[in-house]
């Protein structure tokens, strides 16, 4: 009897049987899932990736069942397998092993979200005060290089270290990629934590900018050039931009061309790939990496002994480059003498365009009138660019440590 | 190499190439809008 209702009610019964520690972790992550899915309805986490990912994650750990053998396991995907002929016999059986293997494993989901990146973006914005707006961005991947080191000291292997620092630029596709080429066994906690933590920094940003800069500054007024850009112009220093980037990284080629090719579609009015980016594309790659991330989050895969430390270096990277953005801030505006609101070193974290809004926010409680979303928007997108050079940097020359 | 030159070595490369690649789009945008100003005199 005992037996027949085991077989029956599987996602139960394996709860029973699996070792405590993957049980309880099992209903741990279901309730942590549905919390995710409860905060993205609620808006208070980003929905379009919380609510496929906790449903996601929910699923992963209730849906457990016998298979051959024996053996537990889901239906779903399973991301340790490498021997190719195990590959295509799983593919048979696992609903998502063929779209985690095809877009998920070599980084193409990543690009396909650098796609809609480009295509939603306006590169024009990195010309209003474009070496403020670098030097800001480069303020603001300091997190990346001190989390490094602090990761390095912690005992985490060069390529580990690597893919949790640059959780400090704050882009999801350049974790993504930099994690599955340099430490594929960590990809998916680091992953998981890189979106989690995003979605946080539109709740905990406005906290360091209240902190580290005084209400009388946080409301100046920018005097903002309006540099004469030509869409022609636009359109010329993207191709360009592109090809010397790959150049220079061509491990990073592909988020690189991704970016810029979105890019140069909207500057080139190509109105029906614009729209097929922007819309299909962008939203399509996004639900499926929500959702892949939370059916990833099995509870052996949770329990590696190194994600506590993951946790603790992904928070600080974050918060080490909000930090950073904001000394950048300060120093442009000490430079231009006071013709700079150091609130839009924030968005040098290049969480686009979510730091934008939150410096645009910030600037405005203090001062309804003070419009510095351009500068913001350069700051972010020149963050960008500096997270995606940095990514290839640490994958063309990890090897030296 | 040390954790912490490796760290400022990356960080220094990072910086070079991004200037270089700002000073190509500064530098294509100026050439292609005739030179007038495009904010890059500015701090």
């Amino acid at each position: 009897m005992l037996n027949t209702l085991a077989q029956l009610f599987p996602g139960i019964s394996t709860l029973f049987l699996q070792d405590p520690v993957i049980s309880l972790t099992r209903v741990a992550l279901m309730i942590f899932g549905f919390i995710l899915a409860y905060l993205g309805f609620k808006r208070v986490l980003e929905p379009l990736i919380m609510v496929p990912m906790g449903i996601g994650m929910i699923a992963i750990n209730a849906g457990v069942l016998f298979l051959e053998a024996g053996k537990i396991g889901t239906i779903f995907l399973d991301p340790l397998i490498e021997d190719p002929s195990a590959l295509v016999d799983i593919m048979q059986i696992n609903w998502l092993q063929p779209i985690y293997n095809y877009t998920f494993s070599n980084g193409l989901i990543a690009c396909l979200v650098f796609f809609g990146i480009g295509a939603m973006s306006e590169i024009g914005f990195i010309l209003n005060r474009p070496w403020a707006s670098l030097v800001v961005a480069l303020f603001a991947e300091m997190g990346t290089f001190v989390t490094l080191v602090i990761a390095l000291k912690l005992g985490l292997a060069p390529g580990e270290a690597a893919s949790i620092a640059v959780i400090g630029g704050a882009d999801g596709p350049v974790v993504l990629v930099t994690s599955l080429m340099l430490a594929k066994d960590l990809f998916v906690p680091i992953s998981i934590i890189a979106y989690l933590y995003l979605s946080l920094t539109y709740a905990g940003y406005p906290y360091i900018i209240k902190l580290l800069i005084p209400k009388k500054y946080r409301g100046i007024d920018v005097e903002v050039p309006t540099p004469n850009v030509t869409k022609k112009s636009k359109f010329v220093f993207t191709v360009i931009a592109c090809g010397l980037l790959c150049l220079l990284l061509p491990v990073a080629a592909p988020l690189i061309v991704s970016f810029f090719l979105g890019i140069a579609i909207k500057e080139a009015e190509i109105e029906p790939y614009q729209t097929l980016l922007e819309t299909t594309v962008t939203y399509g790659s996004t639900l499926f990496l929500g959702f892949l991330l939370g059916t990833l989050c099995e509870a052996q895969t949770i329990l590696n002994p190194k994600v506590g430390i993951l946790v603790f270096l992904g928070i600080l990277a974050l918060a080490i480059s909000a930090v950073g953005g904001i000394i950048g801030g300060w120093l442009i505006y000490k430079f231009s003498k006071g013709n700079y609101n150091p609130v839009i070193g924030i968005a040098g974290v290049s969480c686009i365009p979510t730091t934008a809004k939150i410096a645009q926010h910030a600037a405005m409680e203090e001062n309804p009138f003070c419009v510095i979303m351009s500068l913001a928007m350069g700051a972010n997108v020149s963050g960008l660019i500096v997270s995606a050079i940095a990514a290839g940097v640490f994958i063309s020359t990890i090897f030296m440590l | 190499m040390g954790a912490i030159q490796y760290a400022l070595f990356a960080y220094v490369l990072t910086a070079v190439i991004a200037f270089a690649v700002v000073g190509v789009i500064v530098g294509v945008n100026k050439l292609l809008s005739g030179g007038k100003d495009n904010g890059e005199g500015e701090v």
